[in-house]
């Protein structure tokens, strides 16, 4: 087996790891500083204000082109997550009824294994 | 001439047809790589029991002939989904604890949308998580719910606890929770109240969009990301090693963006006036003082944690009021705590050894 300290892609990997290691260690100590916090923070202001301006552009572009803004799309998905909702809690309702029914059920509670497991330590280790 | 020590001519043709086969598998599997969509995560048999807007509460079947009395309800952190914890088979949480006896509920979060950047901390912790231990404890038929928290959903899960004192929470397990923001060093220092304008950022976006959060993620460590590429790229002839890779990348970059409000409060409550680990923490007027909480406790930490440093969560067992505490760190990373190979034979274990003696 060859030597690890000759093995050339041992030797590469080993090279890779401690670049890895130092640069990511002078990067925090340079973003430890006030300084560029500062700087990070000013960027991110402007990028963010820029973010909003084009919103509101894009906003009456899809007005003019008579396209549905954002605000009736999120009507729809809100209107389709109410239906979502209320076959949810239908389904809930028919799995409870078909229980007490006791009528089985996929995946309803009738079917669930009893609550009866104990830890290893009280079963002589058995799982 | 001597040969240097250690090196085994004899070897180096052996190493150098390797290599070649090697190059030759990185090529063919290169292409192989882009072709294919990596495999399927989360996909542990489950029922979605509810959904509200960025919420989802999920019910995973049962995978043993008895279970536990108590349920466990995994609270994940509202910056990632949940199918870190359920990766594939073999390599799930989830489907260990399943296998293990334990009746998992999981609350999950998907991108919240527009009209959701009025969320505050209040509806996290006293509608959310309460909504969903009421319809675990509907669906279980048990009172006691035993809750997991990874990360800030181990923060969201403590705010619960302290204001939930009489229950119904009965175990509370944190994996790698912060409670002392200030030692979040980075996090601290790109939020700094002196220039980081957080009412001027959620004013003009709304929610606070998935690229900034990955991007502060990535910032902790800038140089990771190239390297894991390079990695990736020597051992694409490895099936395992790419396999790994991909549902570790795809989990990573899949960042949640944070409802406007919810970050808010999170830059001025936590990372500025640190109120949790100074007992002055409040939600919806609430107190949530860590000292309330009376119930058994496990905190798993990473020894090698660069999101959440042990500087910054180490105070949570000596601040909690449970007579029943115990921090256990691993080995391990942020994320290799929870989930892969690491995981599978520390943290796994240990949990399933503190939480089965629990839940009876």
């Amino acid at each position: 087996m060859t030597d690890k300290t000759n093995d050339p892609v041992a030797m590469w990997q080993k090279m890779m790891g401690e670049m890895e290691k130092g640069f990511n260690s002078f990067a925090n100590q340079a973003m430890s500083s006030p300084e560029f916090s500062q700087a990070m923070n000013r960027a991110g202001g402007v990028a963010a204000g820029a973010q909003k301006q084009l919103g509101d552009l894009m906003e009456k572009y899809l007005v003019t082109m008579n396209l549905p803004s954002r605000e009736q799309v999120t009507g729809l998905a809100e209107r389709l997550q109410a239906i979502e909702g209320q076959i949810g809690e239908i389904k809930l309702m028919l799995s409870q009824i078909a229980a007490s029914a006791g009528v089985a059920q996929g995946t309803d509670s009738a079917l669930r294994p009893p609550r009866t497991k104990r830890p290893p330590s009280e079963n002589g280790g058995q799982t | 001439m001597n040969a240097p020590a250690g090196l085994d001519f004899a070897s180096i043709p052996e190493r150098i047809q390797s290599e070649v086969q090697r190059a030759i598998q990185r090529s063919i599997k290169g292409v192989e790589y882009f072709s294919t969509s990596g495999p399927s995560l989360g996909s542990t048999p489950k029922d979605v029991l509810h959904s509200r807007g960025t919420m989802s509460l999920y019910h995973y079947r049962p995978m043993s002939d008895e279970i536990y009395r108590v349920p466990v309800l995994i609270v994940m952190a509202t910056t990632n989904r949940g199918y870190i914890l359920d990766l594939v088979p073999g390599q799930s949480f989830i489907e260990f604890l399943l296998k293990r006896g334990y009746d998992v509920y999981m609350l999950d979060w998907s991108a919240p949308r527009p009209e959701e950047k009025s969320l505050r901390m209040e509806d996290y912790v006293l509608d959310f998580i309460p909504d969903c231990i009421r319809r675990v404890q509907a669906d279980s038929g048990e009172q006691d719910v035993s809750v997991i928290g990874y990360c800030f959903g181990g923060v969201l899960s403590l705010l619960y606890g302290s204001i939930h004192k009489d229950g119904p929470m009965k175990n509370l397990i944190c994996f790698t929770t912060p409670i002392d923001f200030r030692e979040m060093k980075l996090f601290s220092n790109f939020s700094d109240r002196r220039y980081f304008d957080v009412d001027h950022l959620v004013d003009s976006v709304g929610n606070v969009p998935p690229e900034m959060i990955l991007s502060s993620f990535e910032m902790l460590r800038p140089a990771s990301r190239t390297v894991s590429q390079i990695q990736l790229w020597e051992n694409i002839w490895n099936d395992e090693f790419v396999k790994s890779y991909r549902m570790f990348d795809r989990w990573a970059t899949d960042t949640l963006p944070l409802a406007g409000e919810y970050f808010r409060a999170i830059t001025k409550d936590l990372m500025w006036d640190n109120k949790l680990f100074n007992d002055t923490m409040s939600v919806g007027g609430r107190a949530a003082r860590l000292e309330d909480i009376k119930v058994p406790i496990l905190h798993a930490v990473a020894e090698h944690d660069h999101i959440v440093p042990y500087d910054a969560a180490k105070h949570l067992i000596a601040k909690i009021g449970s007579a029943d505490k115990e921090e256990v760190m691993l080995k391990g990373g942020h994320v290799s705590l929870v989930a892969g190979a690491n995981a599978v034979k520390r943290l796994w274990p240990k949990l399933d050894s503190w939480l089965g003696k629990r839940s009876t």
